[in-house]
């Protein structure tokens, strides 16, 4: 009776032992994995700071100017390039009195603008 | 167990029988010591059980010089970002090489080996601090990770390296008036950055000051970084075509105070400060907080608004400038003379001398002191930018004093001084200091005073308006902004007389003239006739003309849509008086 609570009490003890050292190590290795996280984590954030600087450098505006001079081609908005939504004519309305007889008598044309008055022409500075 | 006794026993005797139970080994006793015995070895092993968890638990890494190194040497500072988010000013992470000459085995061969990678590193200045008996020194800060590797691979002892931050300003020299510059140690030593540290905003690494990098919240600035950089194209573009020694601008929400952007021309890159004690760099200060000029015609805004505002002039008044204007020895002669009497509208868009100085007599000169303290013009205007100027009073103010301020000659204020009284002048009366922090109106409200009245504000609007379509603002009169300006070319003092052909050209608009959001300010220093001008060089034709190309670019940048009609009711109070209905038409009148 004594014997089998002593071997019990025995292995019980190195058993516990056996555990806590489990604990005790993967403990450690936790926690080195989070002091390598959280270098990873910095290195990444400062990774992202050069990156976030590198983008503003590229995209600074005299080198967007530069690019877009050399590349588009576009010109500064004029004020006879802007028209208000009222001032363009209504999809169907006919504007002339001729094309609207021609079209009651079935010969009319496709209602397309005229050739040049599809695109506003920018001003000469 | 324990023997029942008759009676309890002493002390003494108590001390007795226990020592000698303990010589003594009596077997009818032996069970329960051993259990007694058994008890306190038990504790003893419970309390070893839990300290041993206690430290199992409580696994603390001990203190690596990688993690001293975390905290750099160079201290963290906020990003700086533009009204829209965009980054102005960062910090990066660097490597600097720095040795511990205790641990350094053959020095000279060290100096050798490491001035062979980095070329740029003084041998004999870097053997001397070997010897020395410092701990611990910088070979180089801020080394690139190529030289970095190749200083590794020299597998030196006691040469090491330590991360530090770097102030990054990835768009050059944009802004760099306000944005001031760092010293090697990202300590603030111009403009924002310095104002930052003086804030406490930065984490300079003094003991017990400690901060969090990350928790270092981006300081975001009034300035819009497109606008900053039309404003330097175009002023860069005017000093190439009018030869001029130097340039400057800003413009400014007139609403809320905020700078949207500065620009000082010769300017420099924050990236690689220049040493501003030497005297080549003299010409990088900025011009628009620290120079103070003699502002010319656009001073008389204020005389102007100052003698409508006291109600000693209408703008119906008629001021005689037919005859030049004697005071002492001294003459006041128009530049553009017309021999007439004027009316206040015609005094503004011609620009005449004489009609101003008579307007800043009618109010005498107490009161033209005062209106232009009230104003802002006689004392030091302190920003967050930590460099201003004060202003050159005059020593002894007199009427002859008061009769050239008028117009602009003899008081020397910071451009953005004028700026700001200018600003009040148009937004309804509402003096407030300029600002290099996002601000809104509310707030600007809560700090703003109010200098002249609303109907004073409105006059000089129809003013500066009718000067555009009829006057020497003709240049910035962009269609579909209403534009209102003034013009004001100042002569420049060469030996003690003001010269005839060195000039200092301002130039002020306002978009738009009837509800104005921007006031813009162009200044040249000295500029030459560009071909094709019939040699003028006054203000019109550069400050003018770039102020125009400006406001054509900077509008549409932040989204203001031309107007395809003028207002039609663009100055109601002064409308109901029976002036300026229609301020394109006042030269006429």
């Amino acid at each position: 009776m004594w014997r089998v609570l002593h071997l019990v009490a025995i292995a019980a003890l190195i058993g516990s032992a056996a555990y806590v050292y489990r604990i005790k190590y993967q403990t450690i290795l936790e926690s080195e994995e989070i002091v390598k996280l959280k270098h990873q984590i910095n290195r990444t954030r400062d990774e992202i700071g050069v990156l976030h600087a590198e983008y503003e450098h590229l995209a600074r505006p005299d080198r967007i100017q530069e690019l877009a001079d050399k590349l588009i081609g576009m010109q500064p908005l004029a004020l006879n390039q802007i028209a208000r939504p009222d001032e363009i004519p209504d999809k169907n309305v006919q504007a002339d009195e001729l094309g609207r007889k021609l079209e009651s008598l079935g010969l009319g044309l496709s209602a397309s603008p005229a050739n040049g008055a599809a695109g506003a022409s920018p001003s000469v500075r | 167990m324990t023997e029942a006794k008759p009676q309890k026993p002493t002390l003494r005797q108590r001390l007795a029988n226990g020592a000698a139970a303990m010589l003594s080994t009596r077997l009818d006793k032996g069970v329960g010591r051993v259990r007694q015995l058994a008890l306190i070895l038990g504790l003893a092993y419970l309390a070893l059980a839990g300290k041993l968890v206690h430290l199992g638990l409580s696994h603390d890494p001990p203190p690596t010089l990688k993690a001293a190194a975390d905290q750099a040497a160079a201290g963290s500072r906020p990003d700086l970002l533009d009204r829209n988010g965009a980054i102005l000013a960062t910090d990066v992470k660097t490597m600097s090489v720095f040795a511990e000459p205790r641990n350094i085995i053959d020095k000279d061969e060290a100096v050798e080996l490491i001035t062979a990678v980095l070329p740029d590193v003084d041998a004999h200045e870097l053997r001397d601090r070997m010897n020395s008996k410092k701990g611990f020194i910088w070979i180089k800060r801020q080394i690139t990770s190529k030289e970095q590797n190749e200083i590794y691979h020299l597998g030196l002892p006691g040469i090491g390296f330590w991360p530090e931050n770097k102030r990054i300003y990835p768009n050059g020299p944009l802004g760099a008036h306000v944005l001031g510059f760092v010293d090697k140690d990202n300590i603030g030593i111009a403009g924002m950055e310095k104002y930052l540290d003086k804030q406490g905003l930065t984490d300079p690494h003094v003991p017990g000051f400690a901060l969090d990098p990350a928790a270092l919240t981006p300081v975001r600035l009034s300035l819009d970084l497109k606008a900053t950089h039309a404003l330097r194209d175009e002023l860069v573009q005017g000093l190439d075509k009018y030869k001029a020694k130097a340039a400057a601008g800003a413009i400014i929400d007139v609403n809320t105070g905020e700078i949207i952007a500065l620009e000082s021309l010769p300017d420099y890159d924050p990236n690689d400060p220049p040493d501003m004690t030497k005297p080549e760099n003299k010409a990088k200060i900025n011009r628009v907080n620290v120079g103070t000029y003699e502002m010319g015609s656009t001073f008389k805004a204020l005389t102007i608004s100052m003698a409508l505002d006291s109600g000693k002039v209408t703008l119906g008044s008629h001021i005689d400038a037919r005859d030049s204007l004697r005071s002492g020895r001294f003459t006041i002669h128009d530049f553009h003379a017309t021999h007439r009497v004027l009316t206040v509208p015609e005094v503004f868009t011609h620009s005449s001398n004489i009609g101003t100085a008579r307007m800043a007599l009618m109010v005498g000169v107490p009161g033209h002191q005062a209106f232009l303290r009230k104003m802002g013009q006689l004392d030091r205007l302190e920003t967050e930018l930590p460099e201003n100027a004060k202003p050159q009073i005059p020593k002894h103010w007199g009427e002859l004093n008061t009769m050239t301020i008028a117009f602009g000659q003899g008081l020397n204020v910071a451009p953005l001084q004028a700026l700001m009284g200018v600003a009040a002048l148009v937004n309804g009366g509402h003096l407030m200091k300029p600002t290099f922090l996002v601000r809104d109106e509310a707030a600007a409200m809560a700090v703003s005073e109010q200098v002249v009245s609303p109907q004073t504000s409105e006059s000089m609007r129809y003013l500066m308006r009718s000067n555009a379509t009829h006057g020497s603002a003709g240049f910035a009169n962009v269609e579909g902004y209403y534009v209102g300006g003034k013009t004001g070319t100042a002569q420049k003092i060469v030996g003690r007389r003001y010269s005839n052909d060195k000039v200092f050209t301002t130039f002020m608009a306002m978009t738009p003239a009837d509800k104005p959001k921007f006031l813009y300010l162009v200044m040249y220093d000295q500029p030459e006739a560009a071909p094709g001008d019939y040699g003028y060089h006054t203000a019109a034709y550069n400050a003018g003309r770039v102020t125009g190309a400006l406001i054509r670019r900077v509008e549409p940048l932040e989204g203001h849509a031309p107007l395809l009609n003028p207002p039609a009711h663009p100055f109601p109070l002064i409308a109901r008086l029976g002036y300026g209905a229609d301020a394109d038409k006042v030269g006429k009148e």
